[in-house]
């Protein structure tokens, strides 16, 4: 058991897909103009990551090695297919506010990344607990994100007005403010990462 | 070339698989996927006109063209209808209800994606409230947000056009 938790601990922290492996920067920088759009995003994919996980992991054997890539993406678009479905039945505010980034996960190459580095080469258990932890890292890479430019760059969290007043700075709510907060982020974690060494 | 026909079938029978699992979600979440369309086309109709009682849909080719609204005695007194515009960054749909004589009653935003803290606030009631009781000569009167002049304007343009042609066919 301590051994899935690791797993499943291992995306989150020492290999988070934002921060370490720096993965799947695109939709990263494109949705996190607010906290709801962080966290659907995130369910999204990890609901993807969780499924193609899993499946690449049971055909495993039965996929030859050169034909892999082209197998991996049919199960993993057929994923984000489904994803795409339940959340305009279940979610159509939301769907319209992710917009074409939710078809675009299938090109998301941290969900085809573990896909290829982990679960072709791992057992079905080991690919569940690291495509859940690969996918709550992402999740809570893009909530933090996604919260920072909110708070600064609208000033509101989750739609609620943070201040009373306070003149919020713009540029976090555009395209160059996405790629400052993630640059910054990534410089102090490695910062971090420096002193931990 | 052996090699080449397993491939081909290997692949062919993960796709076969795929689709048949897709066309099954497909079924299973269609229907709710067109009640919830419905559903928020009829709440924001409700919200443009709340004087509306009977809302009818007057088609051309499957398409709704606009609303006639009927109040509660069943009489005839006003429109609704989309209008659409190209934003800064999106496209802003939104609904509008008018009166039978081309006053606008109101109008809601039904969908953007414009930068959050400057164009989107074509949803927020400071804009939106603008646009109540004017006719369309006044409508480029209406205030536009600081700073997004061209999310404004997307939304004042496409419903002043929109406005016209309904105006014109009704």
């Amino acid at each position: 058991m301590k051994k899935f938790f690791n797993e499943f601990l291992r995306g989150i922290a020492k290999e988070n897909p934002t921060f370490v492996l720096v993965l799947g920067l695109c939709p990263t920088l494109a949705v996190s103009v607010s906290v709801i759009n962080g966290i659907g995003m995130g369910i999204a994919a990890t609901f993807v990551l969780l499924g193609s996980n899993i499946i690449v992991a049971v055909i495993k054997n039965s996929i030859p090695q050169r034909i892999r890539i082209p197998c991996y993406i049919v199960v993993i678009a057929t994923f984000v297919t489904v994803t795409e479905m339940l959340m305009k039945a279940y979610s159509p505010a939301l769907d319209r506010s992710l917009g074409i980034y939710v078809p675009l996960i299938v090109v998301n190459c941290m969900v085809l990344g573990r896909a290829e580095a982990y679960a072709s080469k791992n057992t079905v258990m080991n690919s569940f607990f690291d495509g859940l932890g690969m996918g709550v890292g992402f999740t809570l890479a893009l909530i933090l994100i996604s919260g920072i430019r909110e708070a600064l760059g609208a000033g509101t969290i989750l739609g609620h007005r943070l201040f009373a007043s306070f003149e919020p700075a713009f540029i976090l709510g555009m395209p160059s403010g996405a790629l400052l907060v993630i640059g910054l982020l990534l410089g102090f974690f490695n910062v971090l990462k420096g002193r931990k060494a | 070339m052996k090699e080449m026909v397993r491939y081909g079938f290997i692949l062919a029978l993960i796709c076969t698989i795929a689709s048949g699992l897709l066309a099954g979600m497909n079924l299973l979440t269609k229907a709710r996927i067109n009640a919830q369309a419905q559903d928020e086309e009829e709440a924001s109709l409700k919200e443009v006109l709340p004087q509306g009682e009977r809302f009818e849909a007057v088609r051309a080719e499957e398409e709704v063209l606009y609303y006639k609204v009927y109040d509660k005695s069943g009489k005839f007194v006003a429109v609704a209808f989309k209008a659409s515009g190209k934003g800064y960054s999106s496209v802003i749909e939104s609904m509008v209800g008018m009166n039978k004589d081309g006053v606008i009653n109101a109008i809601k935003i039904l969908s953007q994606n414009e930068t959050p803290g400057l164009g989107a606030k074509v949803v927020e009631p400071g804009f939106v409230l603008g646009f109540s009781n004017k006719n369309l000569s006044q409508l480029d009167n209406i205030q536009a947000i600081t700073g997004a002049t061209i999310s404004s304007g997307a939304v004042i343009d496409s419903v002043k056009k929109r406005a016209e042609e309904i105006k014109g066919i009704i």
